[in-house]
């Protein structure tokens, strides 16, 4: 484990378990500990990464291999927007304020756990962590759907685990140990029985698919995001299940590309569940009307992307999907919350029911805007590149017609996020558009913070492809 | 006589599991489980893994079972009120013994060809130098693992009890 980063996860849990004890009395003292916490570790990181001398070197002094950092980054930056979110958006009278709070800082930890493992057993360990958490956060939205919407997650996500401690377990018995600098070794080194360690391996990929919400074992992300307390499903679909599947799958997946060759079938295999996905997300996303819904999609379209960027394993792709898994935290984030914002205003996310709600939203439809055109990939915006990246990397692999459908699915991204623009904010003005007026300003402050650093990481991209080469430099070589 | 203890255990196991799973109440149910735990236990000792025994029970058949008497009795009240039917679980030792007599055929031989996969491990030495030096993460793992139980206690039996 990295050591370095082990107060990123110490700290959270210090305070989640500080939580229900100082916020006893006084409830909104555990608003206050949250967001304290995780906006110190930003500042913190924030300090380690930009700072001048380390933006002018290169970013060659950041310590390990430079993803831990950028993921943890990624980790807090959602985590603080959904805690601070939530300290506006919770009634007064919700129960549980404090385990609500308390669970959100053990989710953080265990995705900081997650991504400075360095072997697969412990990664292990806190995906399950992580799994819990996650299972009980769905259920603060106490209703019927957030209950069906949790027992789904539990009875897909659960035997995925299963899958992935059986696949653990055979790469222990072939190959002797379980850290990711081990393997690395072992599989370059041309390994006697190569295969039970694909079997092993696939079980594993099996297992992250799964918990990624690939297609076609995308039916439980539906249910989950939709059901789910609105800025759980921000948590969720931001960070979460881009931790607990979509990260492994991309180690795995850098793993198998020093397997040299003969697992090619996996890899090709991954490559074809990512295109899957990309079409199936995008085209039921096309189909839906329900707001949340339809961002749940769309996220099972653009985990496609990172999926496909990372079954092709070549530098630039693994490149093409570490920013587009960062990426994708940024605008999904901002979507999410501005459904809650919608459901919180107009007391729905029926896209039937919406409309016009740009004259009584400004602020909401122009955040939407940005997030929208970022995840279609439309230039200068940060979706932009790393979709560039990851079709240049087909491309230059061969894989024309690969390419060719990302770059297509990509129009059908727009095409989709249009027509939800056009029905829930443009247009006339809707009965509920009357009824409702723009949220108050800390509810926007997260989305607004979100859509500046969308256009601010696509403005600098120069910066932030330096230091996504340097983690596809050091993770592949 | 090694193999009839061996076999009794599993037995054993698979029997408690079932009656686990088709029990009317939680309670049996959790001891249930902690017997299954302890069938299971007894069979690393058999196989010579102590440390991984001892774990087992004490953590699973000890500090679970707490846990899962302590939940259970929170929702007793509730639970008798409205028995859940059963019915559609005495298709399960029908399933079971299919499974067991396909698992005559073929474990065997899948295990042999597992048995020739194997390459000795790196760890081994005493439980402390496992703990501490080898797997000291996993410990924090542990750790955050038990806080998020307690957090999903606090988060999710109040509110169903208010209802």
């Amino acid at each position: 484990m990295d050591k370095g980063l082990l107060a990123y996860l110490l700290i959270p849990l210090l305070s989640a378990v500080l939580i229900p004890f100082a916020a006893r009395a006084r409830r909104r003292l555990a608003d206050v500990i949250a967001n304290v916490t995780l906006l110190a570790g930003l500042a913190n990181l924030a300090w380690l990464v930009l700072r001048p001398s380390m933006i002018s070197g290169g970013f060659a002094d950041i310590p390990g291999d430079g993803l831990t950092l950028l993921l943890v980054g990624a980790v807090y930056l959602v985590g603080f927007c959904v805690t601070f979110f939530s300290a506006w958006f919770m009634e007064d009278g919700t129960p549980n304020r404090q385990a609500y709070y308390s669970l959100i800082l053990v989710s953080v930890a265990a995705m900081t756990g997650v991504v400075s493992a360095t072997d697969f057993f412990t990664l292990y360990v806190f995906i399950e962590v992580l799994a819990v958490t996650s299972f009980a956060l769905i259920t603060t939205d106490d209703s019927g759907r957030g209950v069906e919407g949790a027992l789904k997650y539990f009875f897909l996500t659960f035997p995925a685990s299963a899958l992935i401690i059986l696949g653990i377990s055979i790469l222990m018995l072939t190959l002797g140990s379980l850290s990711f600098d081990n393997l690395r070794i072992f599989m370059a080194s041309g390994v006697p029985s190569s295969g039970p360690v694909t079997f092993g391996a696939a079980l594993m990929l099996l297992g992250f698919l799964i918990k990624s919400g690939v297609a076609p074992f995308h039916t439980w992300t539906p249910d989950a995001y939709q059901g789910a307390y609105a800025p759980v499903s921000a948590h969720l679909a931001g960070i979460v299940t881009k931790i607990s599947g979509v990260y492994a799958l991309i180690r795995m997946a850098a793993l198998l590309h020093f397997f040299d060759g003969r697992a090619l079938a996996l890899s090709d295999l991954l490559m074809f569940l990512g295109m899957l996905s990309i079409a199936v997300g995008a085209v039921a996303a096309l189909r839906q009307k329900d707001f949340k819904r339809m961002l749940a999609f769309s996220s099972v379209s653009q985990v496609g992307y990172i999926v496909l960027a990372a079954g092709l394993g070549t530098p630039l792709a693994i490149m093409g999907a570490i920013f587009h898994l960062f990426n994708h935290a940024t605008f999904k984030t901002v979507l999410f919350l501005n459904s809650a914002s919608l459901e919180k205003s107009a007391g729905t996310t029926d896209m039937e029911k919406l409309g016009g709600m740009e004259h009584a939203m400004p602020w909401t439809s122009w955040t939407s805007v940005v997030a929208l055109l970022s995840t279609a990939g439309v230039p200068p915006l940060s979706g932009f590149w790393s979709k560039l990246l990851i079709i240049l990397a087909l491309w230059q692999a061969g894989l024309k017609t690969y390419a060719v459908l990302a770059l297509l699915f990509s129009i059908v991204t727009l095409a989709y996020f249009m027509v939800m623009q056009r029905k829930v904010f443009f247009g006339k003005k809707s009965r509920a558009a009357e009824a409702s007026a723009e949220v108050s300003a800390p509810l926007l402050a997260p989305a607004v913070l979100m859509s500046a650093l969308i256009v601010a990481l696509g403005l600098l991209f120069p910066y932030f492809y330096t230091y996504v080469r340097m983690v596809a430099e050091r993770i592949l070589i | 006589m090694m193999n009839d203890y061996r076999t009794l255990l599993y037995a054993l196991a698979v029997f408690f599991s079932l009656w686990a799973v088709m029990s009317r109440k939680l309670l049996i149910s959790a001891i249930m489980l902690a017997l299954v735990s302890v069938s299971v236990s007894l069979i690393f000792f058999d196989f010579g893994a102590p440390w991984a025994g001892v774990f087992e029970l004490s953590v699973c058949a000890g500090l679970i079972t707490v846990l899962f008497v302590g939940a259970v009795s929170l929702i007793r009240a509730e639970e008798e009120k409205h028995p859940e039917s059963r019915a559609r679980f005495y298709a399960l030792p029908l399933a079971a013994a299919i499974f067991a007599i396909a698992g005559w055929f073929y474990l065997p031989q899948f295990f042999a060809e597992i048995a020739g996969w194997a390459r000795p491990g790196t760890g081994s030495g005493t439980i402390g130098l496992a703990l501490w030096d080898m797997r000291r993460p996993d410990l924090l793992g542990q750790v955050l693992m038990l806080a998020a139980g307690v957090f999903v206690i606090k988060s999710v039996f109040p509110r169903r009890s208010e209802k």
